[in-house]
Order: C-alpha cells, then sequence, then structure tokens
C-alpha cells in the first residue's frame, strides 16, 4: 500500500483490513477507528521514522507499517498503554515502531540465519537526524491537517458565521502566501477593496478571527492524539519549540 | 482568489517558514506594516469615544455620556480629546484603561502597537495639558514610553507634537513626587 492511499483520501479503505469488526464492542470499534484514522494520517512521518532508522528496510516499509498498524497496536492493546501523563503521544509512537521493527527483525535473525545483527547494528541507533525528520514531518502533517480543516470550515456553507469565506481568503493572502511562498504583501488599499472592508480595525477583526480559526483547528487536529487539554498545549508548545530550534539550525 | 495547496506546499516547506508561519499565528504576532498600522491609528483617532468606551459597565457609560455631553460636540473622537486645552481627566483615565486593555487582551481587535501608542498618548496628554500623572508609571518609564511612540514612523503630527511637548516638559519637571 502507498503514502498515498494512506494520506490523501480520507475515505480509503481502513488500515485494518483483516479486522473482523463484528467481534469488536462498541468501545473498541471506536478505539480502532480513532486509531485508524491516526495511523492514515500520520503515515508519512511514521514511514519517515522507519525508512531513516532502518535504511536497509527502506523496500518493506509500507508492509511493515501495515503489520505494526495491525498486529501490534490493534491487538494489545496498545492505545490503552499510551498515557498522556506519562509522555507524547508521538514518542510512544516512535518508541512502539522501533521496538516492533527490533522485534521482528530478531525474529527474522533467528529463522533466517543471513540477516547478521551485525548488519542490523548500523540501523540500530536512533539517530538525531532521523529524530528530527520525523518530527519535522510530524509537524508538517499537523499543519496541513490544521489548514484542510481551516479551509474546509471557513468554506462551510452553513458557517454561521458571515464572511466566513473571506476570512479563509484573508488569512492565505496575509499569512500563508507570503511566508510559505515569498509572495509580497498585498498593499492594504487592495485588501480594502478586495474584501469590501468598512475600516483599517475591520481588517485587524478579520485577520483576528482567522488566526483564531487556525488556532482553534490546531488544538483539535492535535487533541485528537493528545487526548487531553495540558497534554495538548504541551504538544504545541513542544512541537513549536522544536520548529524553532530547527529554524536556527538549517534554512 | 487561487486556491492555496495546504499539503503540498507544507510538506515541501522548510524548517524556517515553519517557524515564521507559527510565530505569525500567535494572535499577538506582528502582521501589519507600518502604513498600514498609521492608517489603523488614524481611523482609531477619528472613531467616536463613546463607542469605543461605551463597552465599560453602565455607571460609567452613564458618566461618560455626561463628560462627553459637557463637551458639546467639541470631544467626539480621541483625537477632539487629546487637542482639547482642557480634557476631562476621567475621559484621559478611561482611554488609557482601554488602551491598556486593548494590550492586555489577545483577543483585542486593536494592533498591540496602535493600543501602546493610545495608552502612552493618554498619559502625555494628562501630563502635559492637566499636569496630573494617571498612571503608575516612573519618570523613567514613562520617558522611555513616550519615547518610543513618537518613534513609530506611523505617528504623525500632531500627536508627534503633543508626545514632543510632553516629553520636554517631563525633562524640566524634575523627578515624580
Amino acid at each position: 500500500m502507498s503514502f498515498g492511499d494512506m494520506s490523501s483520501d480520507p475515505t480509503a479503505s481502513s488500515i485494518f483490513p483483516r479486522t473482523d469488526w463484528a467481534e469488536l464492542g462498541p468501545a473498541a470499534v471506536a478505539d480502532t477507528a480513532r486509531l485508524d484514522r491516526l495511523i492514515r494520517l500520520y503515515w508519512t512521518p511514521l514511514k519517515i521514522f522507519l525508512v531513516s532508522a532502518f535504511p536497509s528496510l527502506k523496500d518493506q516499509a509500507d508492509v511493515l507499517l501495515q503489520e505494526f498498524a495491525e498486529d501490534k497496536i490493534l491487538k494489545t492493546g496498545w492505545l490503552q498503554r499510551a498515557d498522556p501523563e506519562r509522555g507524547k503521544f508521538r514518542d510512544f509512537l516512535k518508541i512502539s515502531l522501533r521496538n516492533f521493527i527490533l522485534d521482528r527483525l530478531s525474529r527474522a535473525e533467528v529463522k533466517h540465519a543471513p540477516l547478521s545483527l551485525d548488519e542490523l547494528e548500523v540501523d540500530l541507533p536512533a539517530q538525531e537526524e532521523t529524530l528530527e525528520a520525523f518530527d519535522l514531518t510530524w509537524v508538517r502533517t499537523v499543519l496541513a491537517e490544521t489548514l484542510r480543516r481551516m479551509e474546509t470550515d471557513c468554506k462551510d456553507p452553513a458557517a454561521e458565521q458571515p464572511r466566513r469565506g473571506q476570512i479563509w481568503d484573508m488569512f492565505r493572502i496575509r499569512l500563508l502566501e507570503p511566508v510559505f511562498n515569498d509572495a509580497p504583501q498585498v498593499p492594504y488599499d487592495q485588501l480594502i477593496a478586495s474584501f469590501g472592508l468598512k475600516s483599517p480595525t475591520d481588517a485587524s477583526n478579520m485577520l483576528l478571527s482567522a488566526k483564531r480559526i487556525f488556532k482553534t483547528h490546531l488544538t483539535r487536529v492535535i487533541k485528537d492524539y493528545a487526548e487531553q487539554d495540558a497534554a495538548t498545549a504541551e504538544e504545541i508548545r513542544a512541537l513549536e519549540e522544536f520548529i524553532a530550534r530547527l529554524a536556527r539550525k538549517m534554512p | 482568489m487561487s486556491e492555496f495547496d495546504s499539503a503540498g506546499t507544507l510538506f515541501k516547506s522548510a524548517p524556517k517558514s515553519l517557524a515564521a508561519f507559527l510565530a505569525a499565528g500567535e494572535e499577538r504576532a506582528r502582521l501589519w506594516q507600518p502604513e498600514e498600522l498609521g492608517a489603523i491609528f488614524r481611523h482609531q483617532m477619528s472613531a467616536p469615544i463613546l463607542v469605543d468606551l461605551g463597552g465599560f459597565d453602565p455607571a460609567t457609560a452613564a458618566r461618560l455620556k455626561t463628560l462627553t455631553h459637557a463637551q458639546s460636540l467639541l470631544l467626539t473622537s480621541f483625537l477632539d480629546l487629546f487637542l482639547h486645552p482642557v480634557p476631562p481627566i476621567e475621559l484621559l483615565t478611561l482611554t488609557k484603561d482601554f488602551a491598556k486593555g486593548n494590550m492586555e487582551h489577545s483577543d483585542s481587535s486593536l494592533p498591540n502597537e496602535v493600543a501602546a501608542v493610545l495608552y502612552y498618548v493618554s498619559i502625555a496628554t494628562a501630563f502635559l495639558r492637566l499636569d496630573r500623572r494617571i498612571s503608575q508609571l516612573s519618570d523613567a518609564e514613562l520617558k522611555r514610553g513616550l519615547l518610543w511612540a513618537k518613534g513609530q514612523p506611523w505617528v504623525e503630527s500632531p500627536i508627534q507634537n503633543l508626545l514632543d511637548e510632553a516629553l520636554q516638559k517631563l525633562a524640566q519637571a524634575g523627578p515624580k513626587p
């Protein structure tokens, strides 16, 4: 299964194709459905982590991830062990995946002598670059999902807030395009004309609304995996700090 | 208007851009160019006092109405208040509190820089026209604040002149009693 199948099509079939959903109780179904969504959303950072930590397994990455999701996460009450009080879900996922792969490799070593542990040693250390690659892709995934939800929300014709579609456009023109596409700042007069604004504070209000909507969705995206409010706030801070640190290190 | 490919763009973006985006996404982040802050400030100067300060409690709102009406139509905007030869001290204090509230609350619609200038101009006006101190700021803090406000390229005369005069008076006045 390719990454494209996993992340770009939210209606794609479950990541747990061998699961007999009828056998699961309602709570387990809810947990499994939630995991299904999370693993699908964060498939790319997981794959990057796997390939980066175990380069020799590059060609088997998708299959191993599929097995990790199905055999390890679903069948061992894994989600219940991801206690938000004891650490970040993100780190727990990384450690679980790493242990799963090591376990698989150890078993392969016993079964098939040709794959030596000496060979594996090259892969084993959790290099800083590996962890950074995972976290960077994680941040990108979180932000892309946040923006996707924000745009959908703003363009929802049933939304009660007036001018919500304009709020997305203001956010895009004023923030997204200049930051990510090096677009020039749209002159203020042009903004006034484009959005039919009454006053400068009207523009200020619209941009503030956009930033609040963005923050709301960012919080929701992270809360989907961090679960608790405190853990969500801590995760937002951690991701911001990580990206700021990485930006200082590399262009 | 054109579309923005969030996923495609984000996955190609450098950490520097991601960091800049996250910082700009903060509610208090600097988002306005100086000329835009100037436009917002000019708008605020011409805004009706009763509308902006009307959000205080009912007793204060009633008092506000009396004060502005007592000055007939002379006190309709913030600029009128700051340029009035004898502005009501209560109105200046309310304006200072309104500005401070906007500086402290992230849900304010006024950019922080504009609220801060409004704050220092209220204090400067009370000091210059009424010889009154309406804040707890020390002379050094007040001087620093007035110089900062005066240094904003989008603050034009007559507010620039007012800040200049207040700074001169502060220099001559000696330490705060």
